[in-house]
């Protein structure tokens, strides 16, 4: 028990680490982008009518801080981020966590849904798929699998959105109906949000479960034919317990390593599906940031909020591989 | 004394998509208890699967042959492990009177899984002991089989511990639930020689302890010299010489037993040539017909080693051989 807190501690300072280091580069990425907020505000405010001098431009640049040396305002910027502060949107001018709000927490439960999802059909699938010698749900499987692999998931939801228009009357785009969409969170509007945030977490978890149940499968028949397996066979261990204490407790180790990375792969496809769907969620929130208005405070607060989910998604699989793997725990504090 | 293990023409194939494959091809013998049998054999003579399929261990797609039987004789009932249907009715004789060691003690045990949380499974499925008794003993196993420290290493996992202790641990696990037949499969081939003579020595120990039988599976006619009573030598799935170990080793009759001694480097002509058996063990898709080592076979007759399947004939009260060429020279003279 104390090994396995040292275990925790250690890990969980590694996760620090890696926050800040990865902090420093997407402030430095934001410093690349030419220009900095103050040129771009008051570039902005010229396209809208009003002229702009230099003294403006210094003026803004000092109420900012930006004229401070470059390690001095990445502290304070990493400072107030680990604080969930992230100043104001360069050219909205609006509290960026103001912004955001609850935009990023809608991405991250869709993604984590799809993901849930995704895992929790595939881990039993896999390990029946794996261990079944019936040749037609094995093939049905592989077909289901390529569908889900080789359909896109855009195509999907326009073909879901068609359907849906065409026999209920309504596209079911958004995540709230227009009564809810601005009032505040109360079980009515719980209610609504789950009534119309399963289907991008269908779509997003279709080929994310595709991709998965191949995983699991490959990985089970890996497992199931090693020795140790034949061993406990050998000394009397059947049935479930010969399953799932062997070959499926082995064979959760890359699964759980996979996690990380498959989070990182939905949160990617969700802006796509948010587009079609018509969603209000922090990728397509970052896309705008990144491509059009060239926001770099807005980008950086959702890219930092990006990594900090996937740093923390990966603690957590370390600490659930720790407790399921003793190489692993031993890996790190010997 | 009685046998403890006789198997009776045990024939074994597998389904494969290229066809029926013979893996063993109507083998006999049995076994006494406190006896030691050595199954020597090339890679992919058979041995290995001759062994699981006392255990009924072979994967689903294996087929037996109708007249095959093997019965074990327990103190008071004797079991037809043919007809053992279910894992459960099975248990009996996987890991409770019969136990095996396989080649590979690093891949036997699962690598997250500790050495004594397995020993402890074990004695729960085949005993009524407590968790706290299966530990105690589990830990007195461990030491009786030389490894120091019990206590700690029996919380280890099985990348913490040497081979030759890994193997010892195997072997004390094998040995926990008393078992009346170990059969274990290459268990020095992965160790160092001088952990194998270890191990070897352990093994003997322990069957005069236990008085149980071994069946001893190895290519390792030296390993089988120091350790077995009876030897069987067995190719492409058939056995073709039989009898103690004096006998076979000190004059084999069939011309594979022959090879496979004048394959051994000796200790005392360094400057001998080896002498290889020529060629490689033939494709079990490719059974010749006849004699099956008859495609190697220096000395076989023409139009009769290739045709007729040879039967075995004793060349002595303890031991036989199944070879045309031995039979009809005893038959000349």
């Amino acid at each position: 028990m104390y090994k396995f807190a040292q275990f925790t501690m250690v890990r969980a300072g590694m996760a620090l680490f890696t926050m800040i280091f990865v902090s420093f580069i997407v402030f430095s990425l934001m410093e690349l982008v030419p220009g900095d907020c103050a040129e771009r505000y008051l570039a902005f405010k010229n396209t809208q009518g009003s002229p702009i001098s230099i003294a403006e431009i210094d003026s803004e640049r000092a109420r900012l801080g930006l004229d401070r040396p470059y390690v001095v305002r990445w502290v304070d910027w990493i400072y107030n981020a680990f604080q969930g502060k992230f100043g104001d949107s360069c050219i909205l001018r609006v509290d960026i966590s103001q912004l955001l709000g609850q935009k990023f927490w809608l991405s991250l439960g869709i993604t984590l849904a799809a993901l849930l999802l995704a895992y929790s059909i595939a881990i039993p699938v896999g390990i029946i798929s794996a261990t079944s010698n019936n040749p037609y749900l094995n093939n049905s499987l592989r077909l289901v699998s390529y569908l889900g692999l080789a359909l896109p998931n855009f195509l999907l939801a326009l073909m879901i959105m068609l359907f849906s228009t065409m026999v209920f009357g309504e596209s079911l785009t958004g995540l709230f109906s227009k009564e809810f969409r601005d009032a505040a969170w109360s079980f009515d509007k719980l209610m609504n949000f789950l009534s119309r945030a399963w289907l991008p977490v269908i779509i997003l978890g279709w080929s994310a479960t595709a991709f998965a149940i191949q995983t699991v499968r490959a990985l089970m028949s890996d497992e199931i034919g090693k020795l140790y397996v034949t061993a406990a066979a050998a000394r009397g261990v059947s049935g479930s317990r010969l399953l799932l204490r062997y070959p499926a407790k082995h064979a959760l180790t890359p699964i759980i390593n996979s996690l990380g990375f498959d989070m990182n792969r939905i949160f990617n496809e969700l802006p796509i599906i948010a587009l079609i769907l018509t969603l209000t969620e922090a990728g397509s929130l970052l896309i705008e940031a990144l491509a059009r208005s060239n926001d770099q405070q807005l980008a950086g607060a959702i890219i930092f909020l990006l990594t900090a989910t996937i740093v923390t998604i990966n603690f957590l699989t370390d600490i659930a591989l720790a407790l399921t793997d003793p190489r692993i725990r031993r890996s790190i504090i010997g | 004394m009685s046998s403890l293990i006789d198997v009776k023409n045990l024939t074994l194939q597998f389904d494969t998509d290229e066809g029926r494959i013979t893996a063993v091809d109507d083998v006999s013998f049995s076994l006494k208890a406190g006896q030691v049998m050595g199954l020597v054999g090339e890679s992919g003579s058979g041995k290995s699967v001759t062994a699981k399929a006392l255990m009924k261990l072979n994967p689903s797609n294996a087929v037996y042959g109708e007249k095959t039987s093997i019965s074990l004789h327990l103190e008071n009932e004797r079991i037809e492990i043919m007809d053992l249907k279910t894992t459960t009715e099975m248990k009996v004789v996987r890991g409770g009177a019969i136990s095996m060691i396989f080649q590979e003690p690093m891949a036997s045990f699962a690598p997250a899984i500790s050495i004594g949380d397995h020993m402890t499974e074990q004695l729960q499925i085949h005993t009524d002991m407590s968790i706290k008794k299966a530990t105690e003993f589990s830990i007195e196993m461990l030491s009786r089989v030389g490894i120091s420290d019990a206590s700690t290493r029996f919380k280890q996992f099985a990348f913490e511990l040497s081979g030759g202790m890994r193997q010892r641990a195997m072997i004390a696990m094998a040995l926990s639930t008393k078992p009346k037949l170990l059969i274990a499969d290459e268990p020095t081939t992965a160790l160092d020689v001088t952990i194998q003579a270890q191990v070897i020595d352990l093994m003997k120990d322990l069957v005069d302890d236990f008085g149980m039988g071994i069946i001893f599976i190895t290519h390792d006619l030296g390993v089988i010299a120091q350790t077995a009573d009876d030897v069987a030598v067995m190719y492409l799935g058939r056995l073709v010489e039989q009898g103690t170990v004096r006998d076979v080793i000190r004059t084999p009759a069939h011309p594979y037993t022959k090879g496979l001694i004048a394959a051994l480097p000796r200790m005392d002509d360094l400057d001998a040539p080896l002498e290889p058996i020529p060629g490689d063990i033939p494709s079990p898709l490719e059974r010749p017909p006849g004699c099956v080592f008859n495609t190697r076979c220096s000395v076989a007759i023409a139009g009769k080693c290739t045709v007729e399947i040879p039967q075995f004939f004793n060349v002595s009260k303890s031991h036989k051989v199944a070879c045309h060429l031995v039979q009809q020279e005893a038959q000349k003279t």
